[in-house]
C-alpha cells in the first residue's frame, strides 16, 4: 500500500477513536459538575461525586460482582461456544443449518423476550433467581457471539496442520488442543472481549434473573430513576478506569508471552 | 525433559502433550471413544446440541406456548384458552408491520454503514500495523464499549442537544444564531447505534483480515495487479466469512436494540423492539401478544440472516458449508 | 535466566483473587440466611439506611431490598415470579392498582393490623380512588400528579395556564409528552372523563372518546419533539432546552427546580390528574408477617417522609414530614389551591376498559 493511503487509513483510525472517545470523555468530565443532573454549561467543579464513589464499599463490590459474573459466564461461554463451532464448521451433517439456528437463537431473540422466557423456564426447573441464575443467562447470551466469531477463524484453517499432527500421532482430540485451539487464539481472545463486554453491561436479564444484589446495570438503572445525576457518572467512569488497568496489565502479559 | 525456566508452563505443556501422544492408554482409550466417524460425530455433537435444546429451546418453546394463550399470567379459575388472535393481530393492523419493517429496514441500512465505516479500520490494524502494536491499538479501541449503554446514550444526549457542547460551540463561534436540532432524529439514532455495532463489526472482520499472509499480495503485486485491484480480487474475497460473520452478528444484535432507540429517536422512528417491549409492560392479557410479536420477529430475523449466509457462500466455501 | 516473577497466571491469579475479595459481601453475605427477613421492591434511596439498620436491630428482621426501576418491568417480574412469589412488598402506583390486582400479584391491605395507619394523611388514606372491589390496597407513601412542566426563563406563566399553549404554533417542536398519561389528560381537555369510569356501561362511547383523543394528538404530532416515558429523559431535555414545555410527572419536575434550574410546573384550567404511590402487600409473599411489621415501624417515622420527597420530588403522604424539608423542597412539592381543585385522582374501576382502548391508540399515533 502506498504511503498516503497508509496516511489516511491512520487518520480514519484515529478519528474512529475520536469519535468512540468523544461520550466517554463526556462521562468523565460530568462527574465532576457541582450539580444534581449533568449538560453544558458547567458552571462549578467539584470533587465531591467522585470521593463519594471511591469510598463507597457497596458501589465497589457491585462492581466486583459484576465482574465475577463477566469472567464466569465468558469462560463457560467461550468453552460451549468453541464446542459447538468445531461441530458446525467443518463437520457435514444432516440439520445442520437447524442446529447452527438453535445455537445462534439467543443473539436474535430482544433481550426482554429472553430475561423473561429465561425467568418462566427458570421456575419450572427450580432455578431460584441469584448469582447462578445470572451467569447462565448471560452465557445463553455469550455463546452465540462465540460460534460465529470462532467459526469464521476455524473455516480459514488449513486441513494440512491437523493432517500433519494426526501424521505425527496425535488423535483428533490432542491434534485440537496442540493444533487448533492455537490457530484460534486471535478468535478466542476476541469473542472473550465481546462477552465480557456484554455481560459487563447487560441490564435486562441481570435484573429478571438477578436477586437482591444488584449488578452494576441494574444499580445504575435504579439511581437513574432520580436523574441522570454526575454521581451515575463518576461510578461509571471509576468502574471504567478499573477495566482498563486490568486490561492494560493483560495486553502487556499477552505481549510478553 | 529440558530445563528452561523462563518458559516453563509452555515447556510443561508440550511435553504434556507430546507424552499423551505416546501414551498407549490414552491411545485405547482415545480409539474406543471417537475412534470412528460416528463416534466422533457423536462425542463432538453432544454437548453442543444439549445446550442448544436445554439452554436455547425450551425457554423459547414456553414462550412460543404462551403466545397462543388468551391470557397470561392466569387469574384465579381461569383455564388456558388457546388462540390463533394474537398472531394474526399483527398482520391485521398496519400499526405494527410499519415499525416492523422500520426495525428491518433501519437494521440492514445500520449494517451496511458499520460495514463501510469500519472495514477501514479493521484493515488498518490487520494490514498496517506491525504484530506488536496491534493488539494496543485494538485495546484502545474497545475502551470506550466498557461504558455501558444508557451512559453512553446520556453523553450522545449531552452532545448533541439543543444546549449541548457541538450547539454551545457552534454558537459561540458565531457559526449559527439558532442551535441545531440534532436530537431525536434518524441522526442521534444512528451516531448512538453505529457506536455500539461498530464493535460486532470490527472483531470478525480484524479476526479474518489479520490471517491473510502479506505474501499473497506481494506476489499479486509482482504480477502486475494495482493496489485498488489487489484489494477487489484479493483481499476483499479473502475476508468474505468475516464480512458474513459480522453483518450477522450486528443486524442481529440491532433489531433487538431497545433502550437506546427508544432513547434517541424522534416521535416517528418507533422500532418494533419498543413495540414488543410496550405488551409486556401493560396489563397481563398483552403478554400474549407480545410474545407472538416476538416470535414473528424471530422467524424473520432468522430467515433474512440464513439468507444472506447462503448468498455470502455462493461461489465460496461460505461460513456453515 | 532467572524465571520471571510476573507469569500470565500469576496475573490472572491475583486479578481473580482481588475481584472476588471485592465482590465477596455482595456474594458472601446473602448465603449467611437472615433468620428473618422482609423482601422489598423499591425505588432508590427510599429508604433510608439507617432506618434498616435500626429496624434490624430492634426487630432482627433484615430488610432486603430490591431495586427496581418502573412500573412496567416490576410488573413483569412479579408476573414472571406468580408461581413462587419472592417479593413481600412492592411498589405500584396508585392508578396501576387494578392490573396488579387482576393478575393476583397483590393482596389487600389490612389497616388493623398497622398501628401507625394514621401518619397517613385522610387526603389519601380515606380516598375511595384506593378502595378497588371493596377493599384497600397498600399504604399509600408518595403523592403526585401529571403536570405541565416547563422552562420559566422562555415560557410564561400566563402560558401555561392552559394545555393550550402545548397544542400551539409558538413552541411547535419544543414539547414533550409520555403518551400514556396524556391519552386520560388529553381526553380530560376534551371535556370527557379521563378515568372513563362514566362510561363503564357504554363501551361505544368509551372507543369514540379514546379515538376522538388519539385523533387530537395524532394531528398535533408535529408540535411534539419526543414521546418519551422516563422521568430522567424529560429532564435532560429541559436542561438541553430541547423542550421548553412538557407534560411531566411532578416528581422529575420537582427534583430539577430543586436543583436550581429555572424550571416551573402547573396543574393548568382544564385539570389533570394525580396518582399515589403505595407500598403494597405481595400476594403469597414468604413473610407477610414481617412486611406489617417493616411498615409499621415506616410509619412511624415521619422524617423517612421526608427522605422520599427529597430523593423522589414526590408528596410524602406521612404527616409531619414536611417539616423535615427545606423551603425550597417544600414549594417544589405542593401546589396551589387553585390547582389542586383541578386536580383529581385516577381510578382503577374501568382501567381494564380504558387501557384496552388507549394501548393500541398509542401505537396507532406512535406509527403515524
Amino acid at each position: 500500500m502506498t504511503r498516503n493511503t497508509r496516511i489516511l487509513m491512520s487518520i480514519l483510525y484515529w478519528a474512529f477513536v475520536i469519535y468512540l472517545f468523544v461520550p466517554l470523555i463526556m462521562m468523565v468530565l460530568m462527574g465532576f459538575k457541582d450539580s444534581n443532573f449533568i449538560g453544558f454549561p458547567i458552571r462549578s467543579w467539584t470533587l465531591h461525586w467522585y470521593t463519594i464513589v471511591v469510598q463507597d464499599m457497596e458501589v465497589l463490590s457491585i462492581f466486583g460482582y459484576s465482574m465475577i459474573i463477566a469472567l464466569s459466564s465468558t469462560v463457560i461461554a467461550l468453552m460451549i461456544g468453541t464446542w459447538a463451532a468445531i461441530l458446525l464448521g467443518p463437520t457435514k451433517f444432516r440439520g445442520k443449518m437447524i442446529v447452527f439456528a438453535l445455537v445462534c437463537l439467543p443473539a436474535v431473540i430482544p433481550g426482554i423476550i429472553s430475561a423473561i422466557a429465561l425467568r418462566i423456564f427458570a421456575e419450572t426447573i427450580n432455578l431460584s433467581p441469584g448469582t447462578l441464575a445470572i451467569i447462565i443467562g448471560h452465557t445463553i447470551h455469550n455463546v452465540p457471539f462465540v460460534v460465529l466469531v470462532v467459526i469464521a477463524r476455524l473455516n480459514t484453517q488449513p486441513i494440512s496442520h491437523i493432517d500433519a499432527a494426526k501424521d505425527l500421532g496425535a488423535d483428533n482430540l490432542i491434534a485440537f488442543f496442540r493444533v487448533t485451539l492455537p490457530y484460534l487464539k486471535p478468535a478466542l481472545i476476541g469473542a472473550g472481549i465481546f462477552c465480557m463486554l456484554i455481560s459487563f453491561d447487560d441490564f435486562v436479564r441481570s435484573f429478571f434473573l438477578g436477586g437482591y444484589e444488584p449488578t452494576l446495570p441494574v444499580y445504575i438503572f435504579s439511581q437513574l430513576r432520580t436523574g441522570m445525576s454526575p454521581v451515575i457518572n463518576a461510578i461509571s467512569a471509576v468502574a471504567l478506569l478499573i477495566t482498563v488497568i486490568f486490561g492494560l496489565m493483560a495486553e502487556r502479559i499477552i505481549r510478553q508471552n | 525433559m529440558p530445563i528452561n525456566n523462563s518458559r516453563i508452563s509452555a515447556s510443561d505443556s508440550r511435553g504434556f502433550w507430546s507424552w499423551l501422544s505416546s501414551n498407549q492408554s490414552y491411545h485405547s482409550v482415545s480409539l474406543f471413544l471417537i475412534g470412528t466417524h460416528r463416534k466422533r460425530f457423536i462425542f463432538l455433537a453432544a454437548v453442543p446440541i444439549l445446550w442448544a435444546l436445554v439452554a436455547n429451546f425450551a425457554p423459547l418453546l414456553k414462550m412460543l406456548e404462551i403466545s397462543f394463550y388468551e391470557a397470561y399470567p392466569l387469574s384465579k379459575g381461569r383455564e388456558i384458552v388457546y388462540t390463533l388472535d394474537n398472531w394474526v393481530e399483527f398482520f391485521l393492523l398496519n400499526v405494527y408491520t410499519i415499525p416492523f419493517l422500520r426495525s428491518i429496514v433501519f437494521s440492514i441500512i445500520l449494517t451496511i454503514s458499520t460495514l463501510i465505516l469500519t472495514y477501514p479500520i479493521a484493515y488498518f490494524l490487520a494490514q498496517h500495523l506491525p504484530k506488536s502494536k496491534q493488539l494496543l491499538y485494538l485495546l484502545i479501541l474497545l475502551i470506550p464499549f466498557w461504558v455501558g449503554e444508557i451512559i453512553r446514550t446520556y453523553a450522545i444526549m449531552i452532545l448533541l442537544g439543543n444546549r449541548g457542547l457541538i450547539n454551545l460551540i457552534l454558537q459561540f463561534f458565531g457559526l449559527i444564531e439558532k442551535p441545531i436540532p440534532f436530537m431525536y432524529t434518524y441522526f442521534s439514532l444512528g451516531i448512538g447505534i453505529v457506536y455500539l455495532t461498530s464493535l460486532y463489526m470490527l472483531l470478525p472482520l480484524y479476526s479474518i483480515l489479520e490471517q491473510i499472509p502479506k505474501n499473497l499480495l506481494e506476489a499479486s503485486a509482482d504480477l502486475g495487479a494495482g493496489p485498488w485491484t489487489r484489494f477487489w480480487r484479493v483481499t476483499l474475497p479473502l475476508s468474505k466469512d468475516g464480512i458474513a460473520s459480522g453483518c450477522t452478528l450486528v443486524f442481529l444484535i440491532s433489531m433487538g436494540f431497545y433502550a437506546a432507540p427508544v432513547m434517541l429517536g424522534g416521535p416517528s422512528s418507533t422500532m418494533f423492539s419498543e413495540t414488543i417491549a410496550g405488551h409486556f409492560n401493560v396489563a397481563a392479557d398483552r403478554w400474549p401478544v407480545g410474545a407472538a410479536f416476538s416470535s414473528i420477529m424471530l422467524i424473520s430475523t432468522l430467515v433474512i440472516a440464513a439468507t444472506f449466509l447462503k448468498i455470502m457462500g455462493r461461489g465460496g466455501k461460505g461460513i456453515i458449508r | 535466566m532467572k524465571s520471571k516473577k510476573i507469569t500470565r497466571r500469576g496475573v490472572i491469579k491475583s486479578g481473580v483473587a482481588t475481584t472476588v475479595a471485592v465482590a465477596a459481601p455482595t456474594i458472601w453475605v446473602p448465603t449467611i440466611a437472615a433468620s428473618q427477613s422482609v423482601n422489598v421492591w423499591t425505588y432508590a434511596n427510599f429508604i433510608p439506611k439507617d432506618f434498616k439498620k435500626e429496624f434490624e436491630k430492634e426487630t432482627g428482621i433484615k430488610i432486603r431490598e430490591r431495586l427496581v426501576d418502573d412500573q412496567g418491568k416490576e410488573f413483569n417480574l412479579l408476573a414472571a415470579e406468580k408461581n413462587n412469589p419472592t417479593a413481600d412488598i412492592c411498589t405500584v402506583a396508585g392508578h396501576r392498582f387494578s392490573q396488579f390486582i387482576d393478575s393476583e400479584l397483590i393482596a389487600p391491605l389490612d389497616t388493623s393490623r398497622l398501628k401507625n395507619w394514621s401518619t397517613v394523611n385522610k387526603i389519601y388514606s380515606e380516598s375511595d380512588w384506593s378502595v378497588v372491589n371493596g377493599k384497600k390496597w397498600g399504604v399509600p407513601i408518595l403523592s403526585g400528579a401529571e403536570v405541565m412542566g416547563y422552562n420559566s426563563d422562555i415560557v410564561s406563566k400566563e402560558e401555561a395556564r392552559s394545555w393550550d399553549v402545548m397544542f400551539g404554533e409558538k413552541y411547535k417542536g419544543q414539547t414533550a409528552l409520555i403518551l400514556q398519561d396524556m391519552m386520560s389528560i388529553v381526553m380530560l381537555y376534551l371535556g370527557y372523563d379521563g378515568n372513563m369510569v362514566a362510561y363503564l356501561n357504554d363501551p361505544a362511547k368509551a372507543k369514540s372518546i379514546v379515538n376522538e383523543a388519539r385523533d387530537f394528538l395524532i394531528k398535533h404530532k408535529d408540535k411534539v419533539r419526543k414521546y418519551y416515558d422516563s422521568g430522567a429523559e424529560i429532564q435532560q431535555m429541559l436542561i438541553n432546552q430541547d423542550v421548553v414545555v412538557c407534560h411531566a410527572w411532578s416528581g422529575s419536575i420537582s427534583k430539577l427546580i430543586m436543583d436550581g434550574f429555572p424550571a416551573e410546573m402547573t396543574i393548568p384550567k382544564e385539570g389533570s390528574y394525580g396518582f399515589i404511590y403505595c407500598y403494597n402487600i405481595a400476594n403469597n409473599g414468604p413473610n407477610t408477617d414481617n412486611a406489617y411489621k417493616f411498615l409499621d415501624a415506616l410509619l412511624a417515622r415521619p422524617e423517612i417522609g421526608a427522605n422520599m420527597t427529597k430523593a423522589s420530588g414526590y408528596i410524602s403522604t406521612f404527616k409531619g414530614s414536611s417539616k423535615y424539608l427545606t423551603d425550597l423542597e417544600r414549594r417544589t412539592s405542593s401546589f396551589t389551591e387553585e390547582e389542586l381543585a383541578g386536580l383529581q385522582f385516577f381510578r382503577a374501576e374501568a382501567n381494564k376498559m380504558k387501557y384496552s382502548l388507549v394501548d393500541p391508540a398509542v401505537e396507532v399515533i406512535k406509527a403515524a
